[in-house]
C-alpha cells in the first residue's frame, strides 16, 4: 500500500489478450504455477478443486461441423477496477486493491477460507487451497525465492506476478529512480506465451502496446456490462468469441460449450 | 469470603461468553492462519544468489534455447532465449516444466549394473552366427547414436537399429519428370535374379507393361533384397516409357532396404522422360536421404504461401515451435483431421476427415484416385476436395505435410547437410530398421531410452528376440516404458541432468549444432548410456562432444549464436577452445545455408488393410501425441483442466453414453488397459481420442480400432 502522503504516478497494470492468438498450449498456466509456486495437484484435484491461476478455456461456437469455430481464452483475476467483488464480500479484508498498480491484491495471511470472494467473483478466477501445499521430494528446491507458498485452507489467485513487480521495484531503487514511479516488469504468463497473445503494461501509458490494443477495434472485456472496469482486455476479430464475452459465463447463455 | 463452586463455574462460564465479544478470539483465529503458514509442511524456497544459466532443451527435437534462473547453482524457473534464430524466444509448457524433471516420483535411481553389464558380455561371447546384438537408439542422429553405431560395428553382428527407419536412399530430385501413360509398369523385383556381393541389382523398366489404363507403374521394393552383404538396390527408371498423361510412377521406397549393408537404394529420376503437367511422381521419400552426400532433407516453412497438414500437430510441437509460430502468418494452414485438434482449432481452414484417410486425401488431389473414390474414403464432399485441389494449384508455394511423408511446389522441401563428424567415425555400423531382422534373432538387446523419441511397440521387438533366454537391458529413467518387459533396468540421467546434443529439427534448414548443458547433477547410481554400450563393445571412451566441436569448427563454416548476449559471429574467427566454451555456455553452431536443392513432389503410399477382427471394434483411434517425462506440474493442464488429454485418459464424445470421469477398459486386437474417460464434444462419434502414453502405444497405433468398455 502506498501512504497518502506519497505524491505517486499510479499506474493501472493491465493486459491484453488476443484470443484469435492464442493456440491453447498452456504455456501460460505452467508458467504461473512455476513462477507462484503453485504446487502440483493433489491426488483428490480435478478441474474443480485444482488451483491455477490462469486457466485456458476451449470455447467453441456450439455449431456442428463444417460450421464449428473454436478458440482458446485464457481467464485469470480480471483485477476489477470498480466496485470489485471480492473486496466488498471480503470479512477479513485480506482482498485489497493496490492504488499504486491497480492490482487486486490477496492476502492469505488474513483470509479465513470463508470462501465468499469464490462465490462473489463473476470470472471464477478465484481458487480455494483444498490441501497442504506438496511437491514431490526434491522438488521443493525448485521453488521460486521471490513467493512464499501458501497454506491450506486459503485463497490465492492472480496477482499479476507480485514477486516479479517487487523485484523490478528494488532494481529500480538500486538504479537510484523513485519508488513513486511505475516500474516496467512482465508477468511470467505474458513471458512464456510462444505466439505472444499475452501483452502486459499499463494501460495509462497510452505509449503502452496493451493500452494501444485495449483501444483498438475488436476488444473486449468479459461481462462489462456488470461495471467492474476489468483491466484485462481480450481481442479477436470474430463476433461469436465476442459473444460468449458478455455471457453470464462461457457457454452458460447459449448452445456453445465451453472445456477448461 | 469464600467462593463457592457454583461461583466458580459462575464465572468461567461468563469468562467464555464475554470474551467472545472481544477481538482476542477472533485474532486468535487469523493468526492460526499466520502460524500455518510455517507448518513443517510448508515448504520454504531457497535462497541465495539469482543468476542465469543457459542450455538448450533435449525433451524433443526442436532442441529450443533455455535461460534457466538459478538460485546458486539449482534452476528455478526456465525460459526462451530471446532473439534466437531457430527457437524464437519459445518454449514449450512440457520445456517450461524440464528442471522438475529430476524430481519424478516415478524416477528409476538404482539398478543391477554389473549384472546387466556381465549378462551383455555373456550375450555377446554366445551370440550365433545367424544372432545380432542391437542397439536400439530411440533418438537418432546424436553425437551419442554415433559412439553406439561405432560399437556396433565393433561387435561381431552388431547392429544399429532406429524405430523410424530412414532407408538411405538416394534421389536426385532436381530433374525428376513424372513419366505419363495410360499405362503402367509393374515390377517385381522379388523373382529378380540375386547379385555376387557389392554389386547392385538393377531394374530395367524398360519392357515392363501393364496394359491396362488408369494403372500405375508400381515399383515394389519391399521385396528387393540383395542376398550378398554390401549390395544395395537399384532402380533405373531413366528407360520407362509411360507416354500419356495422368499416369503415376509410384517407387515406395520406404520400404527399400539394403539389410545386410551401408549402400544405398538409388532412383535416378533425372532421366526419366519428362511428360505432361499434371502429373505427379509418387515416391514416398518423406526419410528420405542421401547419405552419399551427407544430406537430409528439411522444411522450410517460410517458402510457403499454402500448407496442407494431414493430421499433423503443426502448431502443437511439430518441429520448432517457435519457428513454425514465426513463419505462420505467412502461410495459410489447411489442416486436415478427424478430430478438432489444437492445429484444427486454429487452421485457416479445417477439413474433418475420417482417421487413416489421409492417404485417400492425398490420392484424390493428386489424381491418381478420382474424387469419388477419396471423397468416400475421406467422408469429405467431392465438391470440398475440388476446392482444396483448386487452392493448392493457386495459391503456391505448396507443401504438405503428412505424419511420416512430404509434399511440396516450390523450394519448401530441401535438402540439408548433416552436422560435421571426424572422419574416423565414419567407419560406423549402417542404421537398420528392426522390420529387416529375421524373428528370432536378437540375443542381446540395449535400448536407450534416456531422451524421448518415438516408440516401436513391445510386440514387434519381442518377436525379434530369440526364443531361448535373450538379453534385454532398458536404459531409462523409469520402468514406464521398455522398463515394463526388460530384464535389466539401468537409470540414467534425465534432462538438464546429462550433456548431449539434439540435431537439428525438421524445420531447420541449416545444419546445427547444440549442446543440452547439464544444469544439476545426475544420482551416483546413473549410467551413462554411451559409457555402457561403448564399454561392452570394448570401444575406448572419449569426450566426443568434443571431438565433434572440432570438427565442426575444422570446417569454419557457419555462425556461433551465444545466448548470453544474444549474437551472432562467424565461426571462422573463433578459436577451437573458445567455440567449446561458448557450447557449453549456451550457444547454438548453425551452418552456412547450404545451395540447397529443392525436393520435387513426395506422395503417400497407400494405407495397410484391416484384419477382419479389427474392423469389428467400433471406434477409431486417434493418438494424441503429449510428450513424457512430464512434471508434476502439468497437472494444471489435465487434471486441474480439460486442456489437454492426461496420462492414461481416453476422449470420447458426450454421445458416448459414458460419463466423464469413468474408468474404463480401451480394448484393441492386441490387448487392453485400463483407462479413465473424458467427454469431448470435440471428438466426433466413432472416435477415440487415446493419449500416447507407452502402455497404450503398446496396443495401438493411429488409425487402429478400438473399443472403450466401462470397467
Amino acid at each position: 500500500m502506498i501512504s497518502a502522503n506519497k505524491q505517486i504516478r499510479a499506474a493501472r497494470y493491465g493486459m491484453t489478450i488476443d484470443v484469435d492468438r492464442c493456440n491453447g498450449c498452456g504455456a501460460c498456466m505452467v508458467a504461473c504455477s512455476i513462477e507462484n509456486n503453485v504446487p502440483p495437484a493433489h491426488e483428490g484435484a480435478t478441474d474443480r478443486k485444482g488451483l491455477t491461476w490462469i486457466r485456458v478455456y476451449k470455447v467453441d461456437n456450439g455449431e456442428e461441423y463444417p460450421n464449428r469455430r473454436t478458440a482458446f481464452v485464457p481467464v485469470m483475476c480480471q483485477h476489477c477496477g470498480h466496485d470489485t467483488p471480492c473486496v466488498h464480500v471480503c470479512p477479513q479484508q485480506a482482498v485489497d486493491v493496490d492504488p499504486a498498480t491497480g492490482v487486486v491484491g490477496e492476502m492469505p495471511q488474513r483470509c479465513l477460507g470463508c470462501r465468499y470472494c469464490v462465490a462473489a467473483c463473476p470470472y471464477h478466477a478465484r481458487y480455494f487451497n483444498w490441501w497442504d501445499p506438496a511437491w514431490p521430494a526434491g522438488m521443493e528446491k525448485t521453488l521460486n525465492p521471490g513467493v512464499t507458498p501458501r497454506m491450506r485452507g486459503v485463497v490465492e489467485k492472480c496477482n499479476l506476478c507480485h514477486g516479479r513487480w517487487h523485484a523490478a521495484k528494488e532494481l529500480a531503487a538500486a538504479a537510484g529512480k523513485p519508488d513513486t514511479e511505475p516500474v516496467d516488469y512482465v508477468p511470467a504468463c505474458a513471458e512464456a506465451c510462444p505466439t505472444g497473445a499475452i501483452q502486459f503494461g499499463d494501460l495509462n501509458d497510452h505509449a503502452s502496446l496493451p493500452a494501444k490494443a485495449a483501444a483498438e477495434p475488436g476488444s473486449f472485456r468479459l461481462l462489462e456490462k456488470l461495471g467492474t472496469e476489468p483491466k484485462i482486455y481480450y481481442r479477436s476479430k470474430k463476433d461469436w468469441v465476442r459473444g460468449i464475452a458478455a455471457a453470464p459465463r462461457p457457454g452458460a447463455a447459449g448452445k456453445e460449450t465451453v472445456r477448461g | 469470603m469464600k467462593t463457592t463452586r457454583r461461583e466458580i463455574m459462575m464465572f468461567a462460564g461468563g469468562s467464555a461468553v464475554g470474551v467472545l465479544f472481544t477481538p482476542a478470539p477472533w485474532r486468535l483465529i487469523t493468526d492460526t492462519a499466520l502460524w500455518s503458514e510455517n507448518w513443517p509442511g510448508i515448504p520454504v524456497p531457497a535462497r541465495g544468489e539469482i543468476r542465469a544459466r543457459y542450455t538448450n532443451c533435449s525433451l524433443c527435437p526442436a532442441g529450443c534455447a533455455v535461460r534457466a534462473r538459478c538460485v546458486g547453482d539449482q534452476p528455478v524457473a526456465l525460459a526462451g532465449v530471446a532473439g534466437h534464430p531457430l527457437s524464437h524466444g519459445a518454449l514449450c509448457p512440457f520445456g517450461l516444466a524440464g528442471h522438475h524433471l529430476p524430481y519424478l516420483p516415478s524416477r528409476v535411481k538404482q539398478g543391477p549394473v554389473k549384472e546387466a553389464a556381465a549378462a551383455v558380455a555373456d550375450g555377446i561371447a554366445k551370440c550365433g552366427p545367424a544372432e545380432y546384438i542391437v542397439t536400439l537408439d530411440l533418438r537418432p542422429a546424436r553425437t551419442a547414436s554415433w559412439t553406439y553405431r561405432r560399437a556396433m560395428a565393433a561387435i561381431k553382428n552388431g547392429r544399429y537399429v532406429t524405430p523410424s527407419y530412414d532407408p538411405p536412399v538416394a534421389v536426385d530430385f532436381a530433374k525428376a519428370r513424372t513419366p505419363s501413360s495410360d499405362r503402367s509398369a509393374a515390377v517385381d523385383l522379388a523373382k529378380a535374379p540375386t547379385h555376387p556381393s557389392d554389386a547392385w541389382m538393377a531394374a530395367d523398366l524398360t519392357r515392363a507393361r501393364t496394359p491396362s489404363s488408369d494403372a500405375w507403374m508400381a515399383v515394389d521394393l519391399t521385396r528387393a533384397r540383395t542376398p550378398s552383404s554390401d549390395g544395395s538396390a537399384a532402380v533405373h527408371l531413366a528407360k520407362a516409357p509411360t507416354p500419356s498423361s495422368n499416369a503415376w510412377m509410384a517407387a515406395d521406397l520406404t520400404k527399400a532396404r539394403t539389410p545386410s549393408s551401408d549402400r544405398s537404394a538409388a532412383v535416378d529420376l533425372a532421366k526419366a522422360p519428362a511428360h505432361s503437367s499434371d502429373a505427379w511422381v509418387a515416391v514416398d521419400l518423406a526419410r528420405a536421404r542421401t547419405p552419399s552426400s551427407d544430406a537430409s532433407v528439411a522444411v522450410d516453412l517460410t517458402k510457403a504461401r499454402t500448407v496442407l497438414s494431414l493430421g499433423v500437430a503443426l502448431l502443437d510441437g511439430w518441429g520448432t515451435p517457435g519457428n513454425v509460430i514465426a513463419a505462420r502468418p505467412g502461410f495459410r494452414l489447411i489442416q486436415a483431421e478427424a478430430v478438432e485438434s489444437r492445429t484444427a482449432s486454429m487452421a485457416d481452414w479445417w477439413l474433418r476427415i475420417r482417421p487413416g484417410s489421409e492417404d485417400a486425401l492425398a490420392q484424390g488431389l493428386a489424381g491418381t484416385l478420382t474424387r469419388a473414390a477419396a471423397a468416400e474414403a475421406t467422408g469429405l464432399a467431392e465438391s470440398e476436395i475440388a476446392a482444396l485441389a483448386a487452392e493448392l494449384k493457386d495459391n503456391g508455394p505448396v507443401l504438405v505435410l503428412g505424419s511420416s511423408r512430404l509434399e511440396s511446389t516450390g523450394r519448401t522441401i530441401v535438402t540439408r547437410r548433416e552436422t560435421p563428424v571426424p572422419a574416423e567415425w565414419r567407419k560406423a555400423a549402417p542404421v537398420t530398421g528392426l522390420a529387416s531382422l529375421p524373428d528370432g534373432s536378437i540375443r542381446v538387446l540395449i535400448i536407450d531410452e534416456s531422451t524421448p523419441g518415438a516408440y516401436l511397440p513391445w510386440k514387434a521387438i519381442e518377436k525379434k528376440l530369440v526364443a531361448d533366454n535373450p538379453v534385454v537391458v532398458a536404459l531409462a529413467w523409469s520402468r514406464e516404458g521398455y522398463g515394463r518387459h526388460a530384464q535389466y533396468v539401468l537409470p540414467v540421467g534425465v534432462y538438464p541432468e546429462v550433456a548431449g546434443d539434439i540435431p537439428p529439427a525438421i524445420d531447420s534448414v541449416a545444419a546445427t549444432f547444440r549442446i543440452s548443458t547439464p544444469l544439476v547433477a545426475a544420482p551416483g547410481g546413473c549410467v551413462k548410456p554411451e559409457e555402457f554400450i561403448a564399454g561392452a563393445a570394448g570401444l575406448p571412451l572419449t569426450d566426443t562432444l568434443h571431438e565433434r566441436a572440432d570438427a565442426i569448427h575444422k570446417t569454419g563454416r557457419g555462425t556461433l549464436f551465444t545466448y548470453a548476449d544474444a549474437k551472432s559471429a562467424a565461426l571462422k574467427d573463433i578459436s577451437a577452445e573458445d567455440f567449446w566454451k561458448a557450447l557449453n555456455a549456451g550457444g547454438c553452431w548453425i551452418d552456412t545455408p547450404d545451395d540447397k536443392a529443392a525436393v520435387a513432389r513426395l506422395a503417400p503410399t497407400v494405407a495397410q488393410p484391416r484384419s477382419s477382427e479389427e474392423s469389428e471394434l467400433p471406434l477409431a483411434v486417434v493418438l494424441s501425441q503429449e510428450l513424457t517425462p512430464a512434471s508434476p506440474i502439468l497437472s494444471k493442464l489435465y487434471q486441474e483442466s480439460n486442456l489437454r488429454l492426461g496420462p492414461n485418459r481416453v476422449a470420447l464424445p458426450p454421445s458416448s453414453g459414458l460419463e466423464d470421469g469413468t474408468q474404463a477398459t480401451l480394448q484393441t486386437v492386441l490387448g487392453k488397459c485400463a483407462v479413465q474417460v473424458t467427454l469431448d464434444a470435440g471428438v466426433p462419434a466413432g472416435l477415440v481420442r487415446v493419449s500416447a502414453s507407452p502402455a497404450i502405444l503398446d496396443l495401438c497405433a493411429d488409425g487402429a480400432r478400438a473399443k472403450v468398455v466401462r470397467a
